[in-house]
């Protein structure tokens, strides 16, 4: 029965000497080794020591996540004005001692508030920002899903509607398809009717 | 001047009740003469808004500073150029330039629809009319830009300095119309709704409205952009503040409308989905406007700071509550005449973009309302800036690149593993070449080499499928541009649309490479001195100032060299202006398709030393090119044919696709 089940896949599968799913096979291997190779060389990039350029990369992505509490909507990296320059020279300074970027945060957040921060803290309260996004988009797909679910259910319960006919060229071949399968469906109907669900997956493949 | 402005307002409001009338009671008497009567009156809209524009513009000409906005917002100084961008620097004036818009866009509407969308016209006719009432009667009673002082003021206050800016005098009227034009597709769908008429009639009319209100907006949003680049002198053009997210949540949300608006057009299938967007749609717009006219939020946009806002809060409440009664009234008769009948199809990919379309839009919503929200429960605003955005729309961006270049080569209705084999084996081939090569390149960052290879694969797909039409033309006797020209003409939505998606393509490339590999650096010179920022050598030679009747003008000359070679003469700039206490700069930018050098004058010293910061930032010329392309692509798409003849006639591969079908039966 299993036998069979492969014979009929076989015989269907439009191009015999194409086997797609090695060809899917080798594309995802390629793309699971070129996703590692590009983590590999990040990391390997990323673990030299810290020059002075690096302290101001560093300083300047602190520098993006800190508000200029002065003017709207604008992180001192941005603004010119005189305490955005001031705040940048602080969080140079503190660098150079040696201070770790949420211990120059927590520095700012202790005078000015949690608002000084760009980005709003991933904790307490605050997290409801975080997870509110991801959760709508699980939902939206699980509505999705039902939805596509729903219009299939209602769609077998139609009527075929009129398909167009294919190139002239196609016509010989897709008919000699269209009777192995005639001939297929025959030869399986005639088996017992344990047959019935290989003949049921078979045709959900192929849609 | 002022007195024939108050008439002209007062006049509009007239006409606009007449037509509103007239349309429902025509359509309710089965009148044609009244319908008819008061679509001229639409017609005449335009007309009377026409003759307020122009007393108000007279006003400024005239330096009449009885007039409160012109003494607000122009002076004896300013050039007259730009009486134009004073005309809607403030919120009296942007009101007018909108109900101007709307009216022209309404009579356009009136006038191209009366083959098109006949029968549900008049109700169309009455929602356009009833957001135009709306601006007028706003204009009339609670922000009269021909308001009189008591006392005449010798001169006016002038012009903010952030907005003298060639940007500026395009920028916001092309925004401001675009955000306008949305009324348009939705007064179309509406009208549908409202007359009954819930089939496809109104599919060709809503798609090219909400095309035309999607590229001005789009365009709008660019030209932004530029303005932000250029003058605004922090090295980027998008900070995610809430004014450009307002109008960046109705674009997004118009986004997936044009896209699901195609399978109705194609396939009769979600009949009650693009209603239901466009009505979305018109929502973010109007709340777009409600937070530039004086919303709750902070913003660098503040401008025209009032109250105003919570009118249009009002407003957008009424219309989306009324929008969705006729909607839920009707919803019986929206039901599409044909199901999905596989999950790995065209129609289903269009539903995964609606998805991750709307996620982005309401991620931003979130994150615009989210300080609100904290500030009520937990009595702290909270900021929510550009790293936020960034960590969670970024994914969603990259999804739909990807999805942008793997949905156009699914056929409709049904699709087998073997026509993607077919169709995406060359591009993803492609992509993964690209992001190797990028990998030994040095391009080392995970998210960018992601990006740069999700473009490879959308570029790669559509030139895949452009190379094969041509030469299968080709074959067939016709020379390569006659074959590619007649493949562009013979299906042009779809081909228009590629056009776009290679634009959008463009913008990624533009937007990843400057924010992943951007340099900065802040270096202070004495005249002679000169710094290395990356590559470049820049040496400050000095620098002059010229004093203006209401700024200072400083220009400094810098000198760019790179491996000793001379690159030019660059003169960044920075003008102060006293009475506003305010300084605007004029970046130095020597742009190249591979990145752009950008030098902001930060101060001048007393000693003599000047402070620049000087930006890196890689392929950001790509950004402004994609503006062009992207209009050329929607004038692809729109351009007139004759229809299609089947839905079905064109989906690539198309073979394979019909034998899959015919193995089911």
């Amino acid at each position: 029965m299993y036998c069979d089940a492969k014979k009929v896949m076989d015989t269907v599968t439009i191009e015999r000497d194409n086997p797609t799913w090695k060809v899917l096979l080798t594309l995802t291997l390629i793309a699971v080794i070129a996703v590692l190779f590009i983590i590999v060389a990040g990391c390997a990039s990323s673990s030299k020591t810290l020059s002075q350029d690096d302290l101001e990369a560093m300083a300047q992505g602190i520098d993006k996540g800190l508000m200029c509490p002065v003017c709207p909507s604008e992180t001192i990296d941005q603004s010119q004005v005189q305490i955005a320059n001031q705040m940048q020279m602080i969080v140079r300074e503190k660098l150079a001692e040696g201070e770790s970027q949420d211990e120059i945060f927590q520095f700012f957040v202790d005078r000015y508030g949690a608002g000084i921060l760009a980005e709003p803290p991933k904790s307490g309260f605050n997290l409801l920002i975080w997870i509110i996004p991801p959760m709508v988009l699980l939902l939206g797909s699980g509505v999705l899903t039902m939805i596509v679910l729903a219009m299939r259910r209602g769609h077998h319960g139609q009527v075929e509607e009129e398909l167009p006919t294919a190139s002239a060229d196609m016509e010989p071949y897709l008919s000699a398809v269209d009777q192995e399968i005639r001939r297929l469906t025959q030869e399986s109907t005639r088996d017992t009717t344990k047959d019935g669900p290989n003949i049921q997956s078979f045709e959900g493949k192929v849609e | 001047m002022a007195d024939l402005g108050n008439i002209s307002l007062l006049l509009a409001l007239a006409l606009g009740i007449y037509s509103a009338t007239g349309s429902m009671l025509g359509v309710w008497q089965k009148s044609p003469q009244l319908v008819q009567s008061a679509l001229n009156a639409t017609y005449l809209t335009p007309l009377a808004l026409g003759v307020a524009t122009a007393s108000l513009v007279g006003a400024f000409v005239s330096n009449d500073f009885q007039v409160e906005y012109v003494a607000a917002h122009s002076s004896l100084a300013m050039d007259t150029q730009y009486i134009w961008v004073a005309f809607y620097a403030g919120n009296e004036g942007s009101l007018l330039f909108i109900a101007f818009a709307l009216s022209m866009m309404s009579a356009l509407v009136i006038f191209f629809g009366s083959r098109t969308i006949q029968a549900s016209l008049p109700h169309t006719n009455l929602v356009l009319m009833i957001v135009l009432m709306f601006f007028v009667a706003v204009m009339i009673f609670l922000a009269n830009p021909f308001a009189r002082l008591d006392i005449i003021p010798l001169d006016g206050q002038g012009i903010n300095p952030l907005l003298r800016h060639p940007g500026m005098f395009i920028h916001p009227p092309v925004l401001m119309t675009g955000l306008i034009t949305f009324a348009v597709p939705f007064a179309i769908a509406m009208g549908a709704l409202i007359s009954g008429k819930t089939g496809d009639e109104w599919v060709d009319a809503g798609r090219t409205w909400g095309i035309i209100a999607w590229i001005i907006l789009g365009a709008g949003n660019l030209l932004g952009m530029w303005w932000a680049y250029t003058i605004l002198g922090w090295g980027g053009y998008w900070g995610w503040d809430p004014v450009e997210n307002s109008s960046f949540m109705p674009w997004i949300v118009m986004t997936a409308f044009i896209h699901s608006i195609m399978v109705q057009k194609r396939r009769g299938m979600f009949r009650m989905w693009n209603p239901a967007l466009i009505i979305i749609a018109f929502g973010f717009a109007q709340f777009g406007m409600f937070i530039n006219r004086g919303g709750p939020v902070p913003s660098v946009h503040s401008f025209g700071q009032s109250t105003l806002g919570w009118i249009f809060l009002l407003f957008m409440g009424l219309t989306m509550v009324s929008s969705f009664c006729v909607f839920f009234m009707r919803y019986s008769s929206l039901k599409s005449t044909r199901n999905l009948e596989s999950a790995l199809s065209r129609e289903a990919a269009f539903l995964v973009n609606n998805l991750l379309f709307l996620t982005i839009a309401f991620v931003t919503l979130w994150g615009v309302i989210y300080p609100l929200i904290s500030d009520i429960f937990q009595g702290e605003i909270i900021t929510v800036g550009a790293p936020f955005y960034n960590q969670v729309n970024g994914p969603l961006f990259l999804l739909l690149i990807f999805l942008m270049g793997v949905a156009p080569f699914i056929p409709w209705q049904h699709a087998s593993w073997l026509n993607l084999y077919r169709a995406l084996m060359m591009p993803v081939v492609s992509a993964i070449a690209v992001a190797v090569i990028l990998v030994l390149a040095g391009v080392t960052k995970p998210w960018a080499v992601i990006a740069f290879g999700l473009c490879a694969l959308v570029v790669a797909g559509i030139l895949r499928e452009w190379v094969r039409g041509a030469l299968s033309r080709h074959k067939r006797g016709e020379s390569y541009p006659v074959a590619f020209a007649r493949l562009i003409a013979g299906n042009r939505p779809r081909y228009g649309g590629y056009v776009a998606h290679l634009a959008i393509v463009l913008l990624a490339l533009g937007i990843a490479g400057s924010s992943f590999y951007e340099v900065q650096r802040d270096i202070v010179l004495s005249p002679g001195e000169s710094a290395d920022v990356g590559d470049y050598t820049i040496k400050y030679v000095g620098a002059n100032a010229l004093e203006r009747a209401d700024r200072t003008e400083a220009r400094a000359e810098v000198q760019v060299f790179r491996e000793d070679n001379f690159l030019g003469s660059y003169y960044p700039q920075r003008d102060f202006y006293p009475a506003f206490n305010m300084a605007s700069t004029k970046a130095a930018i020597r742009s190249t398709p591979i990145e752009d050098l950008y030098i902001i004058p930060g101060e001048f010293l007393e000693d003599g030393r000047a402070i620049f910061r000087v930006h890196i930032n890689p392929l950001v010329m790509w950004i402004w090119i994609a503006g062009p392309l992207l209009f050329l692509g929607v004038i692809v798409a729109l351009w007139p044919q004759k229809e299609v003849a089947t839905a079905y006639a064109r989906r690539p591969s198309g073979g394979t696709a019909a034998s899959s079908g015919i193995v089911t039966k």
